[in-house]
């Protein structure tokens, strides 16, 4: 933040002496244990429309979340006025609600830890974020979409977007936990349409980097996104049927995502997930390798210390299709007599990165040997169930024939369960890319049913 | 909050409404945004109360108060938005923030920190009124811990007791105040102040291995007082429990085409998605809504008539104020099947060369404003909801949804967490966990009848667009739709 020029900023010194005077604040008013977590950030977009300037946003952000615990019982906060006033004020008033809650045992900040992995080592933050001139990232956004648009087939941008961020995170307990870290990010997308207005294809690409140098450049987004657009053009419907169906990496992304929330120990203890009672036992293919992992480093997903101040770890969760580990922050893991894998976000458990281990195959050679089947590009809707693992969703993709892609397929559902396609994953691919802290390779599930005519 | 405690702490009290720009400030602020041009410079300043209480293993289980606090500065030049947003609401920050959003309007490529501001003295400010008053507006969270503790104790034990399959009850509270301001280089000062109650409630009913969930939920921009007095516990949390036990008897739905009926209320939920987000005035001016070329044409059978109204007392998604100032108009996007406007902001009025119906919306400061839908309907028709049953041999009949997604070109999903199968013009077999999908401009062709019956959802629903999330409201009466792709399982 140094280099900032406004008075109105904080060192990180002020934040972390912030953090550290709301904790004895709350303690002399005679909270049993206290958390202060703050961040500030700035951020910076630019999103570029038929190579014009179409919005170009900067900011300057702060805010503060505050947890404090007294007779077992729990009361919280947050602002985004950090005026002392007004964070004094919010101590006192969560201090006042406690006495009309009701205790519960499993209450509490976790054991004191004062150790973690070095942020550093992490490689969260590039320091180039404070060198990049604006004309570099508008240039960047720009150049994506006019390589986008070069391209005869594309009919309409809904635009090509360049952002990025630097957030400081700080968290100081009555424990004794102080630590903090900064973390950068960089992205650029760009979205388009292909064919005449009544019969359009749409799609986007993008990338996501903590490091300037490793974002992908504007010929690549492009490339992808056009090839993507494209691809989905003049589609065709399909008759109601079972049929093999690929998983691109996004969409394995996808539903892991809906796995996460199911191994999550929130859900576990609120027995909203079809895993509840399933420690230990088989729930999936012997094929099946699920990791948590917060200490990847330049990682999107990695982090030293998860918001309780707990230290990031390495969790396999399913181990040759056993379940082995729930993810959980202090109060899942007492909850259910486990202990915290170090995935605590704001107000449930959150994922570090979340991936299924890749096989040792290229897509190529699973989709050339199916004699019919369909690749599955795009969901869209709600539709997920953790209670039941049930999944039911809008569908866009490409259909296979003789291990060929054969048209493009739109206006279809796909619906099955988790609980059975997890046992039902015949191939994965070797295509991981960690391009979001969930994801997973190309992969192959038979027995979902595809809804069409 | 009020504190109905004998002993208050010192600091227990209402936190001071925290911003008051001096008009002077205001001006140098407005004055540096548009130091290098542009047609408007605004400031949104948006002060948000957040007041959350959850009940579940039989405790009051949480409670968390929650501020945001922050400010906007916008400036558009031709079709380009300059923006910036802090959290500091110094007169010095805002400044900085002002030349950060005035960039947009230079050649925007030789960025400066210093450019002369010059001061006029030709803007002066006049206070506006909004002319509706569409919520309760003075003592803005009048309602105590105690009173909220009893109302979400009610629901979680009505819920309860509903049956012994139900083993798990979790209900939820929230209540919000938004205070905003929106000062712009009109003279424009204006303010709006919108409260926000949600009770929602989640009911896990079990019998032998089936384990179901339900969720009823109801609110709106009323005090909890007044919208307790219809026994709103009791009544959502025996709507949680019944839903979680029906689905324990469901069986999955049927897949592949069919007719759909759209339950009365809820079932607004497919207009929004299928209709709603393409009649937004910012993908009709981009052409990238399949709707850009066909105003004043007939694309839906003339049954069809829909229209969004931000002016209907105590709903989510009404307001007295846009958040740009505009005062909201009931807007028909739909007439007799033909379109007749569209949802505007001002930048894409401008660019439309029509007037903004105020329905320029933003989740936040941080976030710029769009053309967004408020309360969205069908309006009624003809046919008695008996009759449109009646005409269905085989169907299925749409009553819970859980929410949709359209894309501009005119593919949409909505999905239902339950809902029944139509034999012979009767309701049979419940159903569970269903989604739709269609392609608009059929799905409005085959609208085949309109019941007479128009409701509107529970209160409790919000919408998403460029990851800005708005409380808004959908409604509708009993529809048929010829035929629709179900999916199912086979």
């Amino acid at each position: 933040m140094k280099t900032s020029p406004a008075k109105t900023t904080f060192t990180q010194h002020e934040i972390l002496q912030l953090a550290a005077d709301l904790v004895s604040f709350a303690q002399v008013r005679g909270a049993d244990e206290v958390e202060v977590a703050i961040s500030q950030g700035e951020e910076f977009n630019v999103d570029i429309r038929h190579q014009e300037i179409e919005n170009l946003t900067q900011a300057q952000t702060w805010g503060a979340s505050v947890r404090l615990f007294k007779d077992n019982k729990i009361a919280s906060a947050s602002s985004s006025d950090l005026r002392p006033e007004t964070m004094q004020n919010l101590i006192a008033n969560a201090l006042q609600r406690l006495e009309l809650t009701q205790e519960d045992p499993w209450n509490g900040l976790p054991e004191a830890t004062f150790s973690f992995f070095s942020p550093e080592k992490l490689e969260l933050y590039d320091p180039q974020i404070k060198e990049i001139p604006i004309e570099k990232k508008i240039e960047l956004a720009r150049q994506t979409e006019k390589i986008a648009l070069s391209d005869k087939r594309i009919t309409n941008s809904h635009g090509a977007s360049f952002s990025c961020a630097e957030l400081f995170h700080a968290l100081a307990n009555s424990q004794g936990f102080v630590g903090s870290y900064q973390e950068t990010s960089f992205s650029l997308a760009v979205g388009l349409q292909a064919g005449e207005t009544d019969n359009r294809a749409e799609d986007y690409w993008g990338h996501s980097s903590r490091v300037f140098e490793r974002l992908e450049k504007p010929e690549e987004i492009a490339r992808r996104a056009v090839a993507r657009t494209v691809r989905l053009l003049n589609p065709r419907k399909i008759s109601t049927q079972q049929v093999p169906i690929v998983f691109e990496p996004e969409m394995t992304s996808w539903l892991l995502g809906f796995l996460f929330s199911c191994v999550s120990g929130t859900a576990i203890y609120q027995q909203t997930s079809f895993l509840v009672g399933k420690l230990g036992k088989k729930i999936a293919g012997s094929n099946i390798e699920v990791v948590d992992d917060g200490l990847m480093p330049g990682k999107l997903g990695s982090r030293p210390f998860d918001q309780e101040g707990v230290p990031c770890q390495r969790t396999q969760v399913i181990n040759q299709g056993r379940l082995d580990s729930y993810l959980l922050d202090t109060y899942s893991a007492r909850r259910l007599k486990l202990k915290s894998t170090g995935n605590a976000g704001g107000g449930g458990v959150r994922p570090n990165n979340f991936y299924l281990l890749p096989g040792s195959k290229p897509p190529d050679k699973f989709i050339s040997q199916l004699p019919q089947g369909f690749l599955l590009v795009r969901t869209i809707g709600h539709g997920l169930n953790p209670v039941t693992g049930e999944i039911s969703r809008g569908a866009f993709g490409l259909w296979i024939e003789k291990g060929e892609i054969a048209f493009p397929v739109a206006e279809v559902t796909i619906s099955g369960n988790l609980q059975d396609v997890l046992h039902q994953v015949v191939f994965i691919g070797q295509d991981l890319e960690f391009r979001s802290p969930i994801c997973g390779p190309t992969i192959g599930v038979e027995g979902l049913t595809v809804a069409g005519n | 909050m009020k504190n109905q405690e004998n002993t208050p702490p010192v600091e227990e009290q209402k936190l001071v409404f925290p911003f008051q720009l001096a008009d002077s400030d205001s001006q140098e602020i407005i004055s540096t945004a548009l130091a290098r041009g542009g047609w408007l410079a605004e400031i949104f300043l948006e002060y948000t109360q957040f007041h959350h209480l959850l009940m579940e293993d039989d405790i009051i289980k949480e409670t968390d108060e929650s501020i945001r606090l922050g400010a906007g500065l916008r400036v558009l030049e031709e079709e380009k938005s300059g923006f910036a947003y802090t959290n500091d609401l110094g007169k010095e920050t805002l400044l900085k923030a002002a030349r950060a959003a005035a960039m947009i309007a230079s050649s925007a490529s030789t960025p400066t920190n210093s450019p002369p501001f010059p001061i006029p003295g030709s803007l002066s400010f006049e206070r506006k009124i909004p002319p509706h008053a569409l919520y309760p507006h003075q003592d803005p969270l009048p309602s105590s811990l105690e009173a909220k503790i009893k109302l979400v104790q009610e629901t979680y034990q009505t819920a309860f007791k509903v049956h012994p399959h139900i083993k798990k009850v979790r209900v939820s509270l929230v209540e919000t105040l938004q205070q905003v301001t929106i000062i712009n280089s009109e003279g424009l000062i204006v303010s709006d102040q919108r409260p926000m109650i949600k009770l929602v409630c989640l009911a896990i009913a079990e019998k032998g291995a089936r384990r179901e969930v339900g969720l009823a939920g109801d609110g709106g921009r009323i005090d909890l007082v007044h919208l307790n007095r219809h026994n709103l516990g009791q009544r959502i949390g025996q709507e949680a429990a019944t839903e979680a036990l029906q689905l324990l008897e469901a069986r999955p739905a049927p897949a592949g085409e069919m007719p759909v009926v759209l339950a009365p209320g809820q079932g607004g939920v497919l207009l929004h998605e299928a209709v709603g987000h393409l009649l937004e005035a910012d993908f009709i001016r981009k052409k990238t809504s399949i709707f850009w070329n066909k105003l004043n044409q007939l694309v839906a059978n003339p049954q069809v008539t829909i229209v969004d109204d931000p002016t209907i007392p105590h709903f989510r998604g009404s307001y007295n104020i846009d958040d740009e100032g505009t005062i909201p108009q009931k807007t028909h996007l739909i007439h007799q099947g033909q379109v007749v406007g569209f949802l505007q902001d001002r930048l894409s009025a401008r660019v439309l060369k029509q007037n903004s119906t105020g329905h320029g919306r933003r989740q936040d400061y941080s976030c710029l404003p769009l053309p967004r839908m408020s309360n969205t309907y069908l309006d009624r028709g003809e046919y008695l909801p008996e009759e449109i049953l009646k005409s269905i041999k085989k169907g299925l009949y749409a009553c819970h949804f859980q929410g949709g997604q359209v894309e501009d070109s005119g593919k949409f999903t909505f999905s239902l967490s339950s809902g029944y199968l139509i034999e012979d013009g009767h309701l049979t077999a419940p159903v569970k966990q269903v989604t739709l999908i269609g392609s608009n401009l059929k799905v409005l062709r085959d609208i085949e009848m309109v019941g007479n019956d128009l409701l509107f959802s529970d209160q409790v629903g919000s919408c998403g667009k460029e990851g800005q999330t708005i409380p808004v409201t959908d409604g509708c009466p009993t529809v048929k739709i010829k035929n629709l792709t179900v999916g199912g399982m086979l």
